[in-house]
């Protein structure tokens, strides 16, 4: 990839192996309010690169599988649910969801608690202490341990979320020691790591410019930061299966921007088309038929159908 | 069909801002230089509510202008955190944007968590979490009032989903806003909002009445004191509404119920076809900022 800087493979495989230094130590625990008649809900505590403890929901269909996953990474807000706001409850039927809270966000702000704004450059200046190194890390261990969870499809394993599905899929594909296996789909919506933001830029990339703004001279050291995380490096390892949900048109995060993502031969480009009712249609049509999904109406929110 | 709505309703209200009333608000504004532009004066701002709980925001105002400006409150979504309103300062507007109770900077003493929130005490309306949040909400007027660059006569309340609901309430409750913008207002018809939904937020409480289903009676009891259908009357101010009619969180036959409860004569519901919760947001920008430029802003500007 022609906009990968040198240092982006050997960056990543760092990480990644200071992440297998830690053993997941998984910590498994029941949630009987929002277990159902037709799956239960488990929290879960993981070790992550640090050490870090982080958090995720898992919800279980009732039922032996083998299930088809989908693991939403986080958003960029503080609040993971169990299931995204949005999303039809019922999906916890048809699928192991698996949300994760990485570092910083609620239930997982032990020692750590992001500001909103302030998680995006917490630490930017500095490649090695940047906050999403680890937040990355945190999203790669949520993949190995929910694709060796029992029952789990290990050929229908859809990450979910915006720049973060992305990068988690694109790393964790058997590439630390404890991963069985990686995912097979992507869904990504970017809305973080594309370079230097322009001026004007609404948040959360405004974050940048705020910094910027305040310590100019850390200009170059942040172009060099966000360069490892630039989205279109890792293109070439994410699943060929992959749904890239761009901004509308004209948007600084537009079809025309992130067409570098969708170099796939299965890759699927879509524009917003500023309603996140089609834009979701657009998602779960997606994913039920990726998934071979005998129902597709059977994920959408009761409003929908 | 209507919600419940308990007989003692104002009553009930009227107690809880006595007692919030009674509380000194002990206003401060601390200025933020990472988030100031050249053009917007940023700062964190933090007053005192219900249970002295402190409570933190952003009040931003233009970096220049003279005389008074027209003020706006607005108040964040259930999952989200409150938002920088630098492009309502930008048009002219002093904005506080207030984090209540439970938001992050506000939740050092109060901090049920996401999901929980919603039925946090909903057995008991004394000590429901709403109690406080609503009362968060209107003291965010009374941190406009405390500052001298504002206008008492020119404020405004602008918000969607929660802050949509939170609009209806603060806007009946309190007259000082003279205009109001409410988007898919959440907390509002919330029994039939509950079987029309199987999304989160509002699946919190199904998942509460299904686990404790004997409890079905007191939430219903609670709900009648919270219901923004049932302040919605009240609200003597222009209002305008957006609803998305394939809203999968707050679902649009509650915003039409909320919409048609309104007492406002001057009211305007815009319905917007094949949009979901975000209620045709970048549609409708351009009517709400038209909307309180008529309704808040002098000719000739200020």
């Amino acid at each position: 990839m022609d906009t990968a800087p040198p240092d982006f493979k050997s960056y990543w495989d760092e990480t990644l192996n200071d992440l297998g230094r830690f053993s997941p130590a998984p910590a498994v625990t029941p949630i009987p309010l929002r277990t159902t008649g037709f799956a239960t809900l488990y929290g879960v505590r993981l070790t992550s690169l640090g050490p870090y403890r982080i958090f995720g929901y898992i919800s279980v269909p009732t039922g032996t599988g083998p299930h088809p996953v989908l693991y939403f990474t986080p958003r960029y807000q503080s609040v993971v649910q169990p299931v995204p706001q949005g999303i039809s409850n019922e999906l916890r039927r048809h699928f192991i969801v698996f949300s994760l809270a990485a570092r910083g966000q609620r239930n997982a702000d032990e020692p750590f608690a992001a500001d909103f704004p302030g998680w995006l450059t917490e630490g930017i200046a500095n490649p090695a202490s940047y906050i999403f190194r680890g937040v990355v890390a945190d999203c790669v261990r949520g993949l190995e341990f929910i694709a060796g969870w029992e029952g789990v499809d290990p050929g229908r394993i859809a990450v979910v979320g915006n720049d973060l599905a992305f990068m988690t899929a694109a790393l964790g594909n058997g590439a630390t020691p404890g991963a069985t296996h990686g995912a097979t789909h992507v869904a990504t919506a970017p809305e973080l790591f594309f370079g230097l933001p322009p001026k004007g830029v609404p948040y959360p990339r405004a974050e940048i410019n705020d910094h910027l703004r305040r310590t100019p001279a850390d200009r170059d050291a942040v172009r060099r930061t966000l360069s490892l995380y630039d989205l279109r490096a890792f293109a070439p390892t994410a699943p060929a299966a992959r749904l890239i949900l761009a901004g509308p048109a004209g948007a600084e995060l537009d079809g025309k921007a992130l067409a570098p993502l969708a170099e796939s031969e299965h890759a699927t480009l879509r524009e917003s088309k500023r309603s996140n009712y089609k834009d979701g249609l657009t998602l779960l049509s997606w994913l039920a038929e990726r998934f071979d999904m005998p129902d597709p109406q059977a994920l959408l929110p009761r409003a929908w159908r | 069909m209507p919600p419940y709505k308990p007989i003692d309703f104002d009553a009930f209200w009227n107690a809880v801002r006595d007692q919030a009333d009674g509380i000194p608000l002990l206003p401060e504004v601390v200025a933020d230089p990472v988030r100031t532009t050249p053009d917007v004066s940023v700062f964190r701002a933090y007053f005192t509510s219900l249970d002295h709980i402190r409570i933190a925001g952003w009040y931003c105002r233009p970096a220049e202008f003279s005389g008074t400006l027209p003020a706006l409150l607005t108040l964040p979504g259930y999952q989200a955190e409150p938002g920088i309103p630098v492009d309502w300062a930008r048009r002219g507007y002093a904005v506080v944007s207030v984090g209540m109770r439970g938001k992050l900077r506000s939740n050092s003493r109060f901090n049920p968590g996401i999901p929980n929130l919603l039925t946090h005490n909903i057995v008991d309306r004394h000590t429901y979490a709403y109690r406080g949040i609503y009362a968060d909400a209107w003291r965010g007027i009374d941190f406009l009032l405390s500052r001298p660059e504002i206008d008492p006569a020119r404020i405004g309340m602008v918000g969607s989903s929660q802050a949509g609901g939170l609009t209806i309430v603060t806007a009946a409750l309190r007259p000082e806003i003279k205009a109001a913008s409410a988007g898919s207002p959440f907390l509002c018809d919330v029994e039939n909002a509950i079987r029309l939904t199987d999304t989160y937020p509002y699946q919190e409480i199904n998942d509460y009445l299904a686990a404790f289903p004997d409890s079905r009676d007191a939430v219903t009891e609670t709900l009648g004191y919270y219901d923004g259908v049932n302040f919605a009357g009240d609200i003597a101010c222009p209002v305008i509404m957006n609803i998305g009619l394939r809203d999968n969180i707050c679902p649009q036959e509650a915003g039409h119920a909320v919409f048609d409860a309104v007492g406002a004569s001057d009211k305007t519901l815009y319905p917007y076809p094949d949009q979901g919760h975000d209620a045709g947001a970048h549609l409708h920008g351009p009517v709400v900022a038209e909307f309180f430029a008529r309704h808040l802003r002098k000719e000739g500007g200020g």
